[in-house]
């Protein structure tokens, strides 16, 4: 009798596992499904993982000085990280700015315990840039709608690292999580015209992003208009790059109009028109 | 005359009794599990750790040079504390402790044999882990700063001194190795992650109650120092030489603060059961 109901579990077990089995195929051949264990496992939490994973980033690109939680920062201070890879332009050396979260000394065994750890604030540079990356690459895994984080590490990747592919994959990983992102297109143009020297291409892009960026200013999200800027600033490079004066003369119409700098920009489209034989307005 | 050379001979430390408490201690790292464990798991989770693929780079390493340290560390102390807080509870449940007090071997030498082999047994094990470091390391960097992982050993060692001492003197205050175990790594980890910033807080906490902290700051092990993670990481080179002498001291200082401690609370202790 007890053999009998063996066999029976047995053959339960056999044909609930032909049931469940092509189930956990398709579970585990999903393109989200290691995202989605994760959200499943962590939850929200997953977000404060991404954001130490990114700050962990950050003291590595300082070389370890950095300030811990008990070290206070002065209010509304972004990461130099972010700074760095946001407002620079490709190839621009690292500043050298010496300034320190540490203070002074406050007695004799903080003066001591400074020689155990770093206390001169530098930044990777000649390649070593590469080290922050796992981290950069775990904190999108752990949150992948953290827009600055593709960011940084394609920025890093298609100047200091000269890796423009792995860049661009990477970026297109945002893309997925993130379609209505005009930062990512603009970034995603940059490769296209700084590394790939493919300016048509790369306008396209451009476009797009400005599209992106005019209809959720019409939705009245208040998108940051310093990007808008940027796209319309890397609008008229591309035409350059192609030779295109007439769009050229479009788009740097577009940027005067929204740009702070407008003297030199307007001096840039009255020689655009000159060229074109243009009256000057 | 007799009865005065026995008083001598029974007060004055025998390096030979304390040598051989301590390589049985030492023995019993290498009969146990526990080391090769704990040593297998610093290697999987490495080796698994270096086989991911960043942005199709072979040359980064400083991810992986972090986690091996963390693991480093984390199970070092593992090793110190469990092996430490069972010493002496060992010695009186298995009743072993009788004889070899009886035979005569002075309670300030069995304390110091005790933490001899304890310190000595890390000592083998940190050479281990950071023979591993620092050949994972040299696979990736093709260097191999001999000088820097001395310093880095070394005071891994002085720190592991100073929390040897504090297990056993947890070990001889209260009841059981679990609940010394888990103090000491409350301690421990508490003084490695806030130590070095009590001061910060304390000078933020007005009256009294802050220099009460500040107090506590200067009191305590400062361990943090002997933390070199981020210099070895980072590449910084050589960590300044009278700094490094400086902890060395303060890590024999205090390490003997706390077996004195030990010793004054073990020798007037009643052994019985």
């Amino acid at each position: 009798m007890i053999r009998l109901v063996m066999v029976l579990l047995f053959v339960c077990c056999m044909t609930l596992a032909t049931v469940l089995d092509p189930s956990f195929q398709r579970l585990h051949n999903r393109e989200n499904a290691s995202a989605s264990v994760l959200v499943a496992l962590m939850g929200d939490s997953r977000r404060l993982f991404a954001h130490e994973f990114f700050a962990k980033a950050d003291a590595y690109f300082h070389s370890g000085f950095y300030p811990t939680i008990f070290d206070t920062q002065p209010p509304g201070s972004e990461s130099d990280l972010k700074e760095e890879s946001h407002a620079k332009p490709a190839g621009a050396a690292p500043h050298e700015e010496e300034h320190s979260f540490l203070g002074a000394p406050k007695d004799c065994f903080d003066r001591f315990g400074r020689h155990f750890y770093p206390t001169v604030h530098t930044h990777l540079h000649g390649g070593n840039e590469r080290e922050m990356l796992p981290w950069l690459k775990l904190s999108a895994d752990l949150d992948p709608h953290e827009i600055d984080t593709y960011l940084t590490a394609s920025y890093w990747l298609r100047t200091s690292l000269n890796k423009p592919a792995e860049a661009e994959q990477f970026l297109r990983q945002g893309l997925r999580a993130n379609p209505d992102s005009f930062a990512l297109l603009l970034e995603l143009g940059r490769i296209y015209l700084d590394n790939r020297k493919n300016p048509r291409v790369a306008r396209n892009i451009f476009l797009q992003a400005r599209q992106k960026w005019r209809q959720q200013d019409a939705a009245g999200d208040k998108p940051d208009p310093h990007a808008y800027e940027e796209i319309l600033g890397e609008m008229v490079r591309a035409d350059r790059a192609q030779g295109d004066v007439k769009a050229q003369i479009a788009d740097l119409e577009d940027l005067i109009n929204v740009a702070r700098g407008k003297e030199v920009l307007q001096r840039q489209l009255d020689d655009l028109k000159a060229k074109l034989g243009e009256p000057k307005p | 005359m007799s009865s005065s050379k026995s008083w001598v001979t029974s007060h004055n430390p025998d390096a030979n009794n304390i040598f051989a408490i301590a390589g049985v201690v030492i023995k019993e790292l290498y009969r146990r599990k526990d080391f090769y464990v704990l040593f297998a798991l610093v290697v999987l989770i490495t080796v698994m750790l270096g086989s991911l693929n960043f942005f199709n780079d072979d040359s980064i390493v400083r991810y992986l040079k972090d986690a091996c340290l963390l693991l480093i560390w984390l199970f070092s102390l593992v090793i110190a504390i469990t092996t430490t807080a069972r010493q002496i509870p060992a010695e009186r449940e298995s009743r072993t402790i009788y004889p070899l007090l009886a035979k005569p071997v002075g309670r300030g030498e069995f304390v110091v044999g005790k933490f001899l082999g304890c310190w000595l047994a890390c000592g083998i094990a940190l050479l281990a882990f950071y023979f591993f470091f620092g050949l994972l390391s040299a696979s990736r960097e093709h260097t191999f700063p001999l000088l820097v992982y001395f310093q880095a050993i070394w005071l891994h060692w002085m720190c592991l001194g100073i929390v040897v001492a504090l297990a056993l003197l947890g070990s001889v205050v209260f009841a059981a190795p679990s609940s010394n175990a888990t103090i000491c790594f409350i301690v421990v980890l508490g003084i490695l992650f806030a130590g070095g910033h009590l001061n910060g807080v304390a000078l933020q906490i007005p009256g009294f109650r802050g220099q009460l902290v500040y107090a506590i700051y200067f009191a305590i092990p400062h361990l943090e120092w002997y933390d070199v993670r981020e210099w070895i990481i980072h590449n910084w080179g050589l960590v300044d030489w009278l700094a490094w002498t400086g902890a060395s001291i303060y890590a024999v200082l205090y390490t003997g603060m706390l077996l004195g401690c030990t010793w004054l609370v073990f020798r007037r202790r009643k052994l019985t059961l």
